[in-house]
């Protein structure tokens, strides 16, 4: 569904990611791993058309998306839950989730999508009218996650969807995930939280240092020597 | 007494309508696509000696001219955009690089502006008379032409402001002013919403100048006067609020009103002096954050 070939980034003169590939499959919840500046961002970026890659390729759905300006890949089917949320803070919940569904595809059956939402994310529903900067991290999160929903997106991408959250709302998030998946829609996630993200996941990435240096089944990478010693320490 | 004190408030009042209206439109420019429109008090210039024309040699109506300036101050402002701005937008390292270049073009368009227009119209004062009719008001005196200035500036605005908050495309500005990365990947196409933002600005200003044609002269180098006051109203009414636009300029038609009368020429000193002030005591504006 998603596959991503050989990607060179700079930052200015600095290379971040190099020949960084990978693939998610359809119904997949595949993870990207890696501790803070190793790329995972960088990569994020990369995909959703915000940086330009130097070289390599992006394909979703088997059209190139590399290039394209963020609008455009949006509407290929796309969606991004971005680090911290990132809500229109001056906007109220329900007006947050109209702009999930901005695209007009999405935009035609808003209010049925929108009654679909409320029913999974009740505490966004007694929020409605709410401004989103009145909202806590935990619900922010939500709300973020519920308005990537609003574009029936076929591809989610969440970006460290648990930093900075109490762990009981880091079990709610997941919690979220699954059932995302269980409605079809493919999961892309990046996630400095290593042990909860493989057991999660299907597959995951370990990205180091701008470099994946190595794949693999979760069950498999929890039982790696290498990952239970730098990340899960053991 | 009372009748002098109750007509320098409306005359204030009616003032302030007209100073809202022209600063929500520098106050979308500016809040939206980042650029301190220098040369917005020149699109007033431009829909204020248009309906001249219009209405000297054509007769033409100056409620019509609002239909005509309008649109043609939006793909003015619009085209603008989509040449000088995105390129300006396209090469800058970083948005404060652009906000400091955009401010220098629109300084470069006011001149070029100004001077089309002084080659086009002359540096005569321009001036009809529409609807003077006197209406009674409070034991006052006023033009119908005022009156009718007023609510349609409130009209425009009301409009405006409906059009922001209910529809899909009023709310992606909304989301595009706040975060314009993200309403980007929403699937918002920002460059479109950055130039719709330029052009309506300048269709506010374009409007603003037909309204104030119906009551006041106007001429070619009358533009930077009023981008000056819908500077001073966006910061005192806080940037990107149309409530608090319409304060901003209800409370500056007040003061240069009292001021006026009771020294004419002070008026604009007084702006600045509020201008001062606020920016040292509140710099975010009443209603700004």
């Amino acid at each position: 569904m998603l596959e991503v070939h050989a990607l060179n980034t700079f930052y200015g003169k600095m290379q971040v990611l190099w020949d960084v590939s990978l693939q998610v499959r359809e119904g997949e919840i595949v993870a990207i791993v890696g501790s803070n500046g190793a790329g995972k961002t960088t990569l994020l970026n990369s995909i959703l058309g915000l940086v330009r890659p130097a070289s390599g390729t992006v394909t979703f759905l088997g059209r190139r998306i590399d290039g394209l300006p963020s609008h455009a890949i949006a509407e290929q089917g796309l969606a991004i839950v971005p680090e911290g949320g990132r809500v229109f803070p001056e906007m109220t919940v329900r007006e947050n989730l109209e702009i999930g569904a901005y695209l007009s595809r999405a935009w035609k059956s808003r209010k049925e999508m929108l009654e679909r939402i409320y029913r999974l994310f009740p505490i966004l529903k007694e929020r409605e009218r709410q401004l989103a900067r009145t909202l806590s991290g935990g619900e922010r999160q939500m709300l973020a996650i519920a308005r990537a929903l609003m574009s029936r997106p076929r591809l989610c991408l969440l970006d460290e969807p648990s930093y900075g959250l109490a762990p009981v709302l880091v079990m709610e998030i997941f919690r979220v995930m699954q059932s995302l998946r269980e409605q079809g829609i493919t999961i892309l996630l990046v996630e400095q939280n290593v042990r909860r993200a493989l057991e999660i996941a299907d597959r995951a990435y370990v990205l180091e240092n701008g470099h994946i240096c190595m794949e693999g089944a979760c069950a498999e990478l929890l039982e790696s020597d290498h990952i239970r010693r730098a990340y899960l320490g053991m | 007494m009372v009748t002098t004190i109750i007509e320098v408030v409306i005359t204030g009042l009616l003032m302030g309508g007209l100073y809202a209206l022209i600063a929500v439109g520098l106050s979308l420019q500016y809040g939206v696509a980042r650029i301190l429109n220098i040369s917005h008090g020149e699109f007033i210039m431009l829909g204020g000696l248009t309906t001249w024309s219009l209405y000297t040699a054509l007769g033409v109506n100056p409620l019509l001219s609002l239909a005509i300036c309008g649109p043609l101050a939006f793909a003015l402002g619009f085209v603008i955009h989509r040449t000088l701005f995105k390129r300006l937008l396209d090469t800058a390292a970083s948005p404060g690089v652009f906000e400091s270049n955009s401010m220098l073009a629109a300084f470069g368009l006011m001149f070029i502006i100004q001077n089309v227009a002084l080659i086009a119209w002359g540096s005569e004062i321009r001036g009809y008379s529409y609807l003077t009719t006197p209406v009674h008001f409070l034991g006052t005196l006023f033009g119908a032409n005022r009156l009718l200035t007023f609510g349609m500036a409130l009209l425009i605005g009301l409009v405006f402001y409906l059009f922001l908050n209910l529809t899909r495309t009023g709310k992606a500005i909304r989301a595009a002013a706040q975060d314009p990365t993200t309403a980007g990947l929403m699937g918002v196409n920002i460059n479109h919403m950055l130039a719709l933002c330029f052009g309506l600005g300048a269709a506010m200003a374009g409007v603003g100048g037909v309204l104030i044609s119906m009551c006041y002269p106007v001429h070619g180098v009358m533009g930077l006067e009023y981008t000056v006051i819908a500077i001073i109203v966006v910061v005192l009414g806080g940037l990107g609020s149309i409530p608090g636009s319409f304060m901003g300029g209800f409370i500056l038609g007040l003061v240069g009103s009292i001021v006026t009368f009771l020294e004419p020429g002070l008026a604009l000193v007084a702006y600045y002096v509020i201008f001062i002030l606020l920016l040292l005591i509140r710099p975010t504006g009443l209603l700004g954050r």
